[in-house]
C-alpha cells in the first residue's frame, strides 16, 4: 500500500523563483535513523515524479527537481496554474503536504554512459531537466560534451538563472539561452539571445552516432525540436523526451495518462521518440 | 486558523440559493469557526459592505443597475468572487423573456396606460460584467457543494466546475433511462450534473436546471427529442428555461 | 454430475444467505434489473440477460473515501470489515468483467479497498441466452471467467460446476439440496472466455476513418456506455476539507474517457481534443489495453454499451472491422 498511501511530509523552505513559479524544498516527517535508508519517496532518479497532496485541495503530480540528498530533502519547482498549485502559492516552511512516489522510469542514464549529452528545456521544463543536469555534474567524469539549452518566454521567466550562469564558467558544461520575446533587456545575461528554442540548436555542433537528447518542455516544442534534430543526424531512439499528464493514481489504474497504448506514469513520463512517432496525440 | 471574510448577496433572484446555505443547519455552527460572514444581508444586519473580502458570493442575475453597482463594488472588494447557482452563472429563469422586446414585456404586465419607468435591463449572468473566478451552479446548489466551496476558499482553492452530465450520475445511480425507456424530454444528457440526479432518480424529466455541459451535442440530443415525437419548439423552450443561451 | 431440482431453489437461497449477504439479479418495480440484496421469499431473475450496472458495483463503488486525512495522523486508508456477500446469477461475461478488473487492482501491489472487498466476494455463476446486442460469440475473450461454482440451467434444473476451493467448500453446506445425476449439457458461453486468441495487432488507430467522425457526431456524451462497463475503471480523484478546517477525505469517482476533462491537465489544455480523438482513446484502452492489461482485449461481450446508448452507436462494429472477426 505504500504506493498509494502519501507520507508526511513538510515544507522546509520556500523560494520564490518568478512570479509564478516557486522552488520548494519538503522533507518527510518520518526520517530514516542516521545510516538507514532514506525514505522511498526521497529516493529518486531525474525524470522520475511524485505525486504532492495538500490536505484538503487534493493532489498532483509533480517532477522531482533536484537530486536525492543525504538528508532526504526533495526539491520540486512549481508552477500555481492548476486546482492544488494556486493554493501553494501561499504554503510556507512548516506547512504539512503529503508525498507519494517516486513514479515512472526517469532518464535512462545508463545508456548516457559515455555519450555526449544535449539537454533542452523550454519554460518550466526545466525543473525534471535541473534534475538530471544535476546527477549528471555530480559524477561528471561518466559522460561526454555536457550541453544545455534553455528557452523561456522572457528573460524574467528563465529559471535557475543564478545556478546556470554559475555553471557555465565551469568548462563542465556549455549552456545556450533563449527568449521568446523580441526586444527584450538581455544585459547581464550571457550567453542568452532573443530566439525560439529551435534555433539555438544551430548554435550546436553534434556527433549525432555519440550524443543522446533528453527534452523537456511545452507540447508545442516537442515537434519542431525534433525535427530539428533529426536533422542533424540524431536517430530517434537517441531523442528522450518527457511528457506531461495527468496522472491521478501513479500506479497505471486510473487511466488517465494513456499515450498510445502506454501508460505515462508506469512506461514513461520519459520516452524516446522512437516509442512515440506516428501514437496519435502524444506531443500535441 | 484565520476565519475567512466573506461576503454573500442575490441579485435579482429568488433567494433560493443563500436559503440553500442557510439550511445547512446541522454545519452552521462549525461553518461559523471558519467563515466570517461580513457581508449577508438576506441573513445578518447591519449590512454595509467593507473595504475588502476574501470572497463574494453572488446570487442572481443582473437586470437593474443599482445591482450593476452592487456588483462591481463588490468585485473591486472581493479577492474571489464566485457565481452561485444557475441565474448567476447563465441567467437562469428571469432571463426567459430576453428574446422579447421588453418595452411590450412592460406593457403585458403592467399594462399601456403606467407610466412608472421600469429600471430594469434584459436580465444577464455574472460574467457578462464581471469576471467571475467560479461558478457553482444549480437551482438551487447542493448544500455539499456550497460547504465545499467554502472550505475550498478558506484554503485558497476554488472549485472545478462538475463537466460531466447529469446522465452520469443517474446512470451510476442505475434509475430509469427516462429518456430511453419512457420517451420522456428529459435533458439530462445537456445538464451538467452535480446534482445526483435528483429529478430522474424519482421518475421526473431532467428540466436542465443546472445548464449546459460543455460540447453538449445539441443537434444529436435534438434528433432523438424528435424521434421521440417532440417538436423542436417544445424542445427549446424547456432547454432555454434555465439558460436563455440555447440556440437550437 | 451434482444437479439440483428446480423446485429447490428457494431452500438454496436460504443456505446460501447463511454464508453471507446474498445479492442477485433483481427486476425492480421500476422497470430496471439490477444487482441487489435478495430478500427471503423473492427469487432472482435468473433469465435477466443483463443487469444496467455490472458487478463492479461491488468492487468499485461509483464513489468512494479511499483516503482520510487528519492533521495528527496524515493520510489513512478508511478501514471497514467488508461482510462476506454471495453475488449469485453473474453471467460468464460479468465473471470475465471481475476478472479484468483483478489484473488492475490486484497484482504485485494490490488497492487495499478492491482487494478487501474481492476477498469477501463469493462467485456463484449461471448459464444464459445471449441476445441480439451480447457479443461473447462474435469475438471470444481471452479473460478468464472465473467462479466459485457456476450452475448451468436445464429444463427443469441446475447442473452445477465447481471452479475454485471456496466453490468445493461451499458445495458441501449445499449437498442437502444436490442429487447426482448423468446429464449430457450442450456447451454454455463460457466456452467464449480464457480463449487463447492473437495478440491486438500494434499498428496505430487509421485517423482517417469515417466511423469515427460518425461515433463523434452521434454521441450525445451521457457517459452511459463507460458507467454501465463491466471493464470501464477509470477513475477521478477529488478531496474535501473537513468542517473542523483540518481534516480532509480524499474520493475516487468513476471517471469517462469520451468527456474533455479526462485528458486535461492544469491550466485547461486538454491531450484529446475532440471526442473523435477521444473515441479512439477508449477504442485503444477497450481493445488493446494499456498498463497492466496491455494487449487484452477489455470488452466481455455483455452488450451493455449498445443496449444502453441512448444514440443507439456500438463500437463493436469497428472493432470487428480492426481487429479482424476471430469467428
Amino acid at each position: 500500500m505504500k504506493a498509494g498511501l502519501p507520507t508526511s511530509a513538510t515544507i522546509t523552505s520556500v523560494r520564490k523563483l518568478t512570479s509564478d513559479t516557486t522552488l520548494f524544498a519538503l522533507r518527510c516527517d518520518d526520517p530514516a535513523a542516521a545510516g538507514a535508508p532514506l525514505p522511498a519517496v526521497a529516493s529518486f532518479l531525474p525524470g522520475q515524479f511524485l505525486e504532492l497532496s495538500l490536505p484538503g485541495i487534493g493532489e498532483v503530480p509533480i517532477s522531482y527537481c533536484g537530486i536525492p540528498s543525504s538528508d532526504g530533502t526533495i526539491e520540486l519547482c512549481i508552477r500555481h496554474v492548476g486546482h492544488v498549485t494556486i493554493p501553494l502559492q501561499n504554503a510556507k516552511p512548516g506547512d504539512a503536504v503529503g508525498l507519494r512516489g517516486p513514479f515512472g522510469l526517469g532518464f535512462p542514464l545508463k545508456s548516457y554512459e559515455n555519450q555526449d549529452l544535449l539537454l533542452i528545456a523550454g519554460g518550466l521544463g526545466m525543473a525534471p531537466l535541473r534534475s538530471l543536469l544535476l546527477a549528471l555534474l555530480v559524477e561528471r567524469g561518466q559522460w561526454g560534451e555536457l550541453t544545455l539549452l534553455y528557452g523561456a518566454r522572457e528573460p524574467g521567466a528563465l529559471l535557475f538563472l543564478d545556478e546556470l550562469l554559475y555553471m557555465s564558467q565551469s568548462s563542465d558544461i556549455r549552456i545556450y539561452l533563449a527568449v521568446d520575446r523580441r526586444g527584450s533587456c538581455l544585459e547581464g545575461i550571457p550567453h542568452c539571445r532573443a530566439a525560439l528554442l529551435p534555433a539555438l540548436l544551430d548554435q550546436v555542433m553534434l556527433q549525432p552516432e555519440r550524443t543522446h537528447a533528453a527534452l523537456c518542455g511545452p507540447p508545442i516544442v516537442y515537434t519542431p525540436l525534433v525535427e530539428r534534430l533529426n536533422q542533424l543526424g540524431l536517430a530517434d531512439e537517441r531523442i528522450h523526451l518527457s511528457l506531461e499528464r495527468r496522472m491521478k493514481c501513479g500506479q497505471g489504474r486510473c487511466g488517465h495518462c494513456a499515450v498510445g497504448t502506454y501508460l505515462c506514469c508506469t512506461d514513461g513520463p520519459v520516452f524516446n521518440y522512437a516509442m512515440l512517432k506516428g501514437i496519435e496525440g502524444a506531443l500535441v | 486558523m484565520k476565519r475567512l471574510r466573506v461576503a454573500i448577496t442575490g441579485l435579482t433572484s429568488c433567494s433560493g440559493c443563500q436559503l440553500a446555505l442557510l439550511n445547512c443547519e446541522a454545519e452552521l455552527p462549525q461553518l461559523l469557526e471558519l467563515v466570517d460572514f461580513r457581508f449577508f444581508p438576506m441573513a445578518c444586519s447591519p449590512a454595509t459592505l467593507e473595504s475588502d473580502y476574501d470572497a463574494a458570493l453572488v446570487e442572481g442575475c443582473l437586470s437593474m443597475p443599482h445591482e450593476q453597482e452592487l456588483l462591481l463594488s463588490l468585485r473591486k472588494r472581493s479577492r474571489y468572487l464566485v457565481a452561485v447557482g444557475t441565474c448567476a452563472a447563465w441567467g437562469g429563469v428571469a432571463a426567459l423573456k430576453n428574446d422579447q422586446d421588453r418595452e411590450q414585456l412592460r406593457q403585458q404586465v403592467y399594462g399601456t396606460d403606467s407610466t412608472a419607468a421600469l429600471e430594469t435591463f434584459s436580465p444577464l449572468p455574472l460574467n457578462a460584467v464581471v469576471q467571475v473566478d467560479a461558478t457553482v451552479t444549480g437551482c438551487p446548489p447542493e448544500k455539499e457543494e456550497l460547504i465545499g466551496l467554502l472550505t475550498g476558499l478558506l484554503k485558497g482553492s476554488l472549485p472545478t466546475l462538475i463537466s460531466y452530465p447529469v446522465c452520469t450520475e443517474c446512470r451510476m445511480k442505475e434509475t430509469l433511462c427516462l429518456l430511453t425507456e419512457r420517451s420522456a424530454l428529459c435533458l439530462g444528457p445537456l445538464t451538467l450534473g452535480g446534482c445526483g440526479a435528483l429529478c430522474p432518480a424519482l421518475g421526473v424529466p431532467c428540466e436542465g436546471c443546472r445548464g449546459p455541459v460543455p460540447e453538449a451535442n445539441l443537434a444529436e440530443a435534438m434528433e432523438i427529442y424528435l424521434q421521440k415525437g417532440y417538436a423542436q419548439e417544445a424542445a427549446c423552450e424547456r432547454l432555454r428555461r434555465f439558460c436563455p443561451g440555447w440556440r437550437a | 454430475m451434482r444437479y439440483m431440482e428446480i423446485s429447490k431453489l428457494q431452500r438454496l437461497l436460504d443456505l446460501l444467505r447463511q454464508q453471507g449477504e446474498l445479492h442477485s439479479p433483481v427486476l425492480g418495480d421500476d422497470g430496471v434489473t439490477r444487482f441487489e440484496l435478495l430478500p427471503p421469499g423473492k427469487l432472482p431473475d435468473l433469465a435477466a440477460i443483463r443487469t444496467q450496472l455490472p458487478p463492479k458495483k461491488y468492487l468499485l463503488h461509483p464513489q468512494e473515501t479511499i483516503l482520510t486525512y487528519q492533521a495528527d495522523a496524515g493520510y489513512r486508508v478508511p478501514l471497514a470489515t467488508v461482510p462476506a456477500m454471495i453475488l449469485f446469477g453473474l453471467h460468464p461475461c460479468d465473471l470475465a468483467g471481475i476478472s479484468y478488473l483483478d489484473r488492475i487492482f490486484l497484482g504485485d501491489e494490490p488497492d487495499q479497498l478492491y482487494l478487501s472487498r474481492r476477498a469477501a466476494l463469493t462467485l456463484i455463476g449461471v448459464s444464459c441466452t445471449p441476445d441480439e446486442f451480447c457479443s461473447c460469440r462474435l469475438y471470444p475473450s481471452p479473460l478468464e471467467a472465473w467462479y466459485d461454482l457456476f450452475f448451468q440451467q436445464s429444463v427443469d434444473g441446475i447442473a452445477v460446476s465447481i471452479g475454485s476451493p471456496r466453490g468445493a467448500e461451499l458445495m458441501k453446506i449445499l449437498d442437502d439440496v444436490m442429487e447426482e445425476r448423468e446429464l449430457l449439457l450442450p456447451e454454455d458461453t463460457r466456452c467464449f472466455f480464457g480463449r487463447k486468441i492473437p495478440l491486438p495487432p500494434e499498428s496505430e488507430l487509421d485517423q482517417g476513418l469515417p466511423e469515427w467522425q460518425v461515433l463523434a457526431g452521434h454521441c450525445i456524451g451521457c457517459g452511459a456506455c463507460s458507467v454501465c462497463c463491466p471493464t470501464c475503471s477509470c477513475f477521478d480523484v477529488l478531496e474535501f476539507g473537513g468542517l473542523d478546517g483540518s481534516s480532509a477525505e480524499r474520493l475516487r469517482r468513476w471517471d469517462n474517457c469520451l468527456f474533455r476533462s479526462h485528458a486535461e491537465v492544469a491550466g485547461g489544455m486538454s491531450f484529446q481534443k475532440d471526442r473523435a480523438q477521444r473515441f479512439r482513446y477508449r477504442y485503444r484502452h477497450k481493445y488493446r489495453g494499456f498498463g497492466q492489461v496491455k494487449g487484452v482485449p477489455g470488452c466481455t461481450g455483455c452488450g451493455r454499451c449498445r443496449a444502453f446508448c441512448p444514440a443507439g452507436l456500438d463500437l463493436r462494429a469497428l472493432a470487428g472491422k480492426l481487429e479482424g472477426d476471430a469467428s
